[in-house]
């Protein structure tokens, strides 16, 4: 044998550090595109670089981010979770409702984000047993369990007692970082180091680049996807959770449309929807970046319309530009 | 008519840090089969897609019976007459056989199409080819001889002067390959071309006129293929540091056996008794396309539902699931690399690591894979850009040794099983892969290797087995039975 790994031709070598070049470019891409889009901000409005306008950032985006973490995972396999909106209120109005009904604070919140990790399970375990598509029982998720959600109190918001300690959670700040922020940040890297670190995080790509093959492999297939749909759940009822601690009430209408938030910042956070690639870290700067771009219509008075316009169109743009650069890079 | 149907002459294509071809010329008279042979990477699909119209040449000159012929675009190929089918064949599965083969071309009366006269015109099409399946049917239900038909029938509706098939054989059985090649001659009698592009020497030697051989981008010769052996023809392919594949000369392993099969049942699709593989023997499963061999080795691997009473190291084997099989010692290369056997789309030392990651540690730094997968892609001599360079990118025989590279990354196969591990690869990466196979069944792991090129067997195996319909009907020793013999076996299904 006379050529080995790391030794090999000069054509292969050059097709391969050019991939991991526009890999790169990729990924700082949407880094400069978020750093330029904060100094565009900072000029235009001289509010916007005050350490309230920043915390308020933080605390807006990660409810989002928490959710649209759980999606990067799901959509790393090549599935998709459209419950997660339903999901996150009805683990806003669980919690409310087991504290006002005398459950320690804990215990509430843990019990809320079982709940949301069972629908998850449930859902994916459907997809991945039966073989049917994520894209519908999640799709039946979202309906039945937002009707589940109303049905706990017929629709009306549910007061969570008021305890201090559950208050801060979802409005608390240390110093300007307010703790959602911190939670957000820290399911993050958690995430990132599961999914680069992991045996699991391994499975997860391999199953979403190619799901025969992994099965073929040996590997607990149905066993991931049904674990990354659990995650998902159980995340986005933790963003209701800490919803529900900053308005010391449950909304039932809560986190309507957030299925389609959480979507477009993984995709534009460089996430291929097929599967197999990207990762938490492009979806993280995508949620701050889709923020910031809220943010600074806000602070120049442009209506909401305006934003929902701008905000579609980023992404479109983003989208094409990530087409392109992958093309190239695979073509080379 | 001109001596010369087609002429490409000083044919020049580069890809960036490549060039593909290297000034090849190419003559193809009126009513012949002309066989392009080479190794993978030689140029043939290059060359055959300047000739489709879907690539542009960088130089050269192309004449068709005489007129300058330079496609844009496919479409314009099909037009000027050069019809090609590609070994994917582009048939859409879901729709009927006459929505394919009149597609964008059927007859319609303004926005209406006329459906009862595009049934007419599309079985005309299936009887010049002998088809007697209806029109009506949806592509997917065909079997694959009847689909091939279907997509040469497709190239005849284009009224094509050239019609090039990309290894038509490597999906087909032996009479249904006999069903093209009738198919073929009566192309050639009409005066129509054929470019028949196959790996398969036995083929080449009954259909084709002449072949010209490639070779590093360039036509090394042009061979009369009345007067040529193929012997001549392999050597020229591979040039001088090439090796033949050579039967094995080494003593049967002796001893009991690792995996002994007493009944494997599948009802409707097969019913195997009584097969034995000892520690370190190859075991040939030979058979003709859907005599159950892919069926055997799948229900073994607990891949689907079968009654399977087998017993490994003497132990009753119980494998519901392939990560069951995987945890009872069994490893399997599956059917289709691309679809079944790898991550395409992730790099070499992921791919490999793969199967190796079910036991601790559960923690597995991106380093750690890569110092893991080493030792076995060394060993088997995978080239890549680095264990970083995506699996997709590497040569039909490098991905297959990936494939190998995750079950000896894993470590502790007992069993290996092998589906068609050759198919699509060149001579020399044939070779090397049956090498590996062969270390491997040296350090005493049993491997069961089913394959339709039984020159392949009889050259690889210590046993054969010849499954028909679904049953194992004979075993040979291949150092004392001549492979007319097993042949005649696997067609006829009856012992000698």
């Amino acid at each position: 044998m006379t050529a080995s790994v790391g030794m090999a031709s000069t054509g292969q070598e050059g097709a391969a550090r050019s991939r991991r070049g526009a890999d790169l470019i990729v990924k700082s891409n949407l880094l400069l595109v978020f750093l330029g889009l904060c100094v565009v901000a900072s000029l235009l409005a001289p509010q916007f670089l005050t350490g309230r306008n920043i915390a308020n950032l933080l605390q807006q985006s990660s409810l989002t981010g928490i959710v649209a973490i759980g999606m990067t995972m799901v959509v790393l396999t090549a599935g998709i979770d459209l419950s997660v909106g339903s999901v996150a209120a009805f683990g806003g109005m669980t919690v409310a409702l087991l504290m006002a009904g005398g459950v320690p604070v804990l215990w509430a919140i843990v019990l809320s984000i079982a709940a949301g990790a069972a629908f998850g399970a449930f859902m994916g375990g459907l997809s991945a047993y039966l073989a049917l598509p994520a894209f519908m029982t999640t799709l039946a998720g979202l309906t039945a369990i937002r009707g589940l959600t109303y049905l706990l109190t017929d629709g009306k918001p549910a007061d969570s007692g008021g305890s201090e300690v559950f208050q801060l959670l979802g409005g608390g700040f240390i110093g300007y970082v307010p703790i959602v922020g911190i939670i957000f940040v820290a399911i993050t890297i958690l995430a990132a180091v599961v999914l680069r670190g992991t045996t699991f995080g391994e499975y997860v790509y391999a199953v979403g680049s190619n799901k025969e093959a992994a099965r073929l492999s040996g590997l607990p297939v149905r066993g991931v996807i049904t674990t990354v749909f659990a995650v998902s759940g159980a995340l986005a009822a933790l963003a209701g959770v800490l919803l529900t601690s900053r308005l010391t009430v449950g909304q039932p209408t809560a986190f309507s449309g957030l299925e389609l938030d959480a979507i477009a910042a993984v995709v534009l956070g460089g996430t291929n929807l097929f599967g197999g690639r990207g990762g938490v870290f492009g979806t993280f700067i995508a949620v701050l970046l889709l923020s910031v771009l809220r943010n600074l219509c806000n602070l120049l008075g442009l209506g909401s319309f305006f934003q929902m316009v701008v905000t579609g169109l980023i992404l479109l743009v983003a989208l094409v530009l990530n087409l392109l650069i992958e093309r190239r890079g695979a073509r080379a | 008519m001109t001596a010369e149907r087609l002429r490409m002459a000083g044919i020049v294509k580069r890809f960036p840090g490549s060039v593909a071809l290297d000034g090849v010329e190419l003559s193809v008279r009126p009513g012949e089969v002309h066989c392009l042979l080479g190794e993978n990477g030689a140029g043939k699909s290059t060359l055959m897609k300047i000739l489709a119209g879907s690539y542009h040449p960088d130089e050269g000159t192309i004449l068709l019976d005489g007129q300058p012929y330079s496609p844009s675009t496919p479409h314009a190929g099909l037009a000027a007459g050069i019809a090609v089918i590609y070994q994917e064949l582009d048939l859409l599965p879901d729709l009927s056989v006459a929505q394919n083969l009149l597609l964008g071309r059927a007859p319609h009366l303004g926005p209406f199409v006329r459906r009862a006269r595009r049934a007419k015109l599309a079985r005309e099409a299936l009887d010049r080819v002998g088809a007697s399946f209806p029109v009506t049917a949806k592509v997917r239900d065909l079997p694959i001889a009847s689909q091939q038909l279907t997509a040469i029938a497709k190239a005849l509706t284009a009224d094509a002067r050239v019609i090039v098939m990309d290894e038509p054989s490597a999906t087909l059985g032996e009479s249904e390959l006999l069903a093209v090649f009738a198919v073929i001659r009566s192309l050639t009698a009409e005066g129509r071309s054929v470019i028949f592009i196959s790996h398969r020497m036995d083929e080449v030697m009954e259909i084709g006129d002449r072949a010209t051989v490639l070779r590093d981008g360039r036509a090394v010769g042009v061979y009369d293929l009345a007067s040529t052996g193929p012997d001549e023809l392999v050597a020229a392919m591979i040039g001088e540091a090439g090796e033949l594949v050579g039967a094995t000369d080494r003593p049967a392993p002796e001893g009991d056996p690792l995996l002994s099969v007493e009944r494997v049942h599948v009802p409707g699709l097969l019913d195997v008794r009584d097969l034995d593989v000892r520690p370190g023997e190859v075991v040939g499963l030979a058979g003709l396309g859907g005599a159950g061999r892919t069926t055997l080795l799948r229900a073994l691997f607990g891949d689907l539902k079968a009654q399977v009473v087998a017993r490994l190291d003497g132990r009753p084997l119980k494998v519901g699931s392939p990560a069951a099989a995987v945890r009872a010692g069994l490893a399997l290369v599956p059917e289709s690399r691309k679809e079944q056997g790898l991550m395409l789309g992730l790099s070499v030392s992921r791919n490999a690591a793969i199967g190796a990651l079910g036991k601790p540690p559960w923690v597995l730094p991106g380093r750690l894979g890569r110092r893991l997968t080493r030792p076995a892609l060394d060993s088997l001599g995978v080239k890549a850009a680095g264990p970083g360079q995506l699996v997709g990118q590497l040569s039909g025989g490098n991905q297959q040794k990936v494939v190998l590279a995750k079950w000896i990354t894993r470590g502790g196969i007992r069993l290996l099983l092998l589906d068609e591990p050759t198919r699509g690869l060149d001579v020399g990466a044939k070779a090397d892969l049956y090498r590996q196979v062969r270390h491997l069944a040296d350090q005493g792991v049993a491997v069961l290797l089913a394959s339709s090129e039984l020159n392949e067997l009889t050259a690889n195996a210590d046993r054969i087995q010849v499954l028909y319909e679904g049953r194992n009907v004979a075993r040979f020793d291949p150092r004392v039975s001549p492979e007319s013999v097993i042949a005649h076996t696997v067609i006829t299904g009856a012992t000698p």
